[in-house]
């Protein structure tokens, strides 16, 4: 691989931003994901190639170790500053259309639930996986759901909730968008969750972290 | 009723960079430097923010329903599940618990999400959860040194949430409690209000036992709690 990919792949992994980040300190001094994002792009990378051989394996990397219980969540939300800081370079190339997203993907919590950091923590994920994502927040009742499924017919859903009182409203938010969109693909996540639950409610994915949750969209984007 | 309310500040708690460390998933020894940072920071900036309140309502003679798992207090009926149900069945009083960090601190949590420094927002959560656990370790055992006074015993404290005891049942919890105790408010779905609040009961009696270590009884299998109880027990060991 490319020096200037492998780079930049390795400090989206470790969370290294840019030069003037101090951490990890065994990178200090050291470009970042930002400076290398862009020296990538002015010696004639392509921006495809910067996200699907540098950017994305770097995020998967560090995901598959907070799978394995080797990283943990603050890892992530470091990892996922990098990807962002480097991500800023290749937003022009993505409206131009020369860059394509692997989907769309709408996420939320529940109503009823405020719940966000697990949430936030998948989105990061999946951005970083190459799909677009369009975050409602907390709190989102069904008609949001909907509105947004009309203005992206593609999309996939994901569905969180952290407590077992909104788990019932998951449900509520399932059945009303399989009843208008039979077909919408809806993924649920969220700590008292199960596999058997996701059955139940008629979800067609559950994943207990956020880089099954890529797998799975990276399965159904082929 | 007989009630008894504490307020407490951040230097009357024990809580270390470890302890918030251990609640993230990390060993002592494995700490990223970064993360480490970051905990100084947010225990420098939130020991300011903690604005914790917590107390208890003793109620003596509850009723155990053995064929039903339930618990009935007063006018409550609790449907505690089995695993509560076996660690307290025995208890010849119970004491109602709630007890909160306050609203500031997941404010600050959830204005540095809304700006995009996540990790810090992350890190001001945890810190959240553990006063919290912290203040309310204090009033248990205040609680438990009372008791042993007395000639009983406490447990554990269990909460909704946990260990198949619905969340809905929050309401009939609090009902138990004067009202808006320690500022504590409920959601329609029963969330509590400040967010970094805790609840639950306690049994008491001569009887009951405390367990040092419950949650391999429970289903949750990612829990906060359960991931540091289970690091601070394997350093103990170790």
């Amino acid at each position: 691989m490319n020096e200037l990919l492998e780079k930049l792949s390795q400090c989206i992994e470790a969370g290294k931003i840019n030069k003037t980040s101090p951490f990890p300190p065994a990178m200090k001094g050291m470009d970042g994901a930002d400076e290398l994002t862009k020296q990538a792009l002015d010696a004639g990378i392509s921006p495809d190639d910067i996200l699907t051989q540098a950017m994305i394996p770097g995020m998967s990397r560090i995901g598959e170790k907070f799978s394995a219980g080797k990283a943990f969540v603050p890892e992530m939300l470091i990892a996922a500053k990098a990807m962002t800081a480097a991500m800023k370079h290749l937003k022009p190339f993505f409206t131009s259309g020369q860059l394509q997203r692997k989907g769309v993907f709408v996420l939320g919590t529940v109503f009823g639930d405020l719940h966000d950091i697990g949430k936030n923590l998948v989105a990061m994920t999946i951005e970083g996986a190459g799909w677009e994502v369009i975050d409602l927040g907390v709190d989102v009742k069904t008609e949001k759901f909907l509105q947004t499924i009309e203005k992206y017919p593609n999309c996939v859903v994901g569905l969180s909730a952290l407590l077992t009182t909104t788990m019932a409203n998951m449900e509520i938010i399932v059945k009303e968008i399989k009843a208008k969109y039979p077909d919408k693909i809806i993924l649920v996540g969220g700590a008292p969750l199960s596999k058997d639950f996701c059955e139940k409610i008629g979800a067609d994915h559950y994943s207990p972290d956020p880089h099954g949750a890529v797998e799975y969209l990276n399965k159904i984007a082929v | 009723m007989q009630i008894e309310k504490f307020s407490f500040s951040y230097n009357d708690l024990n809580v270390k960079v470890k302890s918030l460390a251990l609640a993230m998933g990390y060993s002592t020894i494995n700490i990223p430097e970064q993360v480490h940072h970051e905990i100084e920071e947010v225990i420098s900036d939130g020991k300011d923010l903690c604005m914790i309140e917590g107390g208890y309502r003793i109620i003596d003679n509850p009723k155990w329903i053995k064929d039903f798992y339930q618990l009935e207090v007063e006018h409550a009926q609790f449907d505690i599940h089995k695993i509560i149900f076996n660690q307290i069945k025995k208890a010849t009083s119970i004491a109602v618990f709630a007890c909160t960090a306050g609203p500031e601190i997941p404010a600050k949590s959830r204005k540095l999400i809304n700006e995009g420094d996540h990790l810090q927002g992350y890190v001001f959560d945890v810190f959240g959860s553990i006063v919290v656990e912290a203040a309310m370790d204090l009033i248990q055992d205040e609680l438990r040194l009372k008791m042993i006074d007395k000639g009983v015993n406490i447990s554990n404290r269990y909460s909704p949430g946990y260990c198949g005891w619905m969340v809905s049942e929050q309401k009939k919890l609090f009902s138990l409690l004067p009202e808006n105790f320690c500022g504590i408010s409920l959601t329609d779905s029963c969330l509590m209000q400040p967010i970094k609040s805790v609840s639950g009961i306690i049994g008491i009696g001569t009887e009951i036992k405390f367990n040092q270590y419950t949650c391999n009884m429970c289903d949750m299998e990612n829990c906060l709690y359960r991931n540091l109880h289970q690091q601070e027990l394997d350093e103990k060991n170790n």
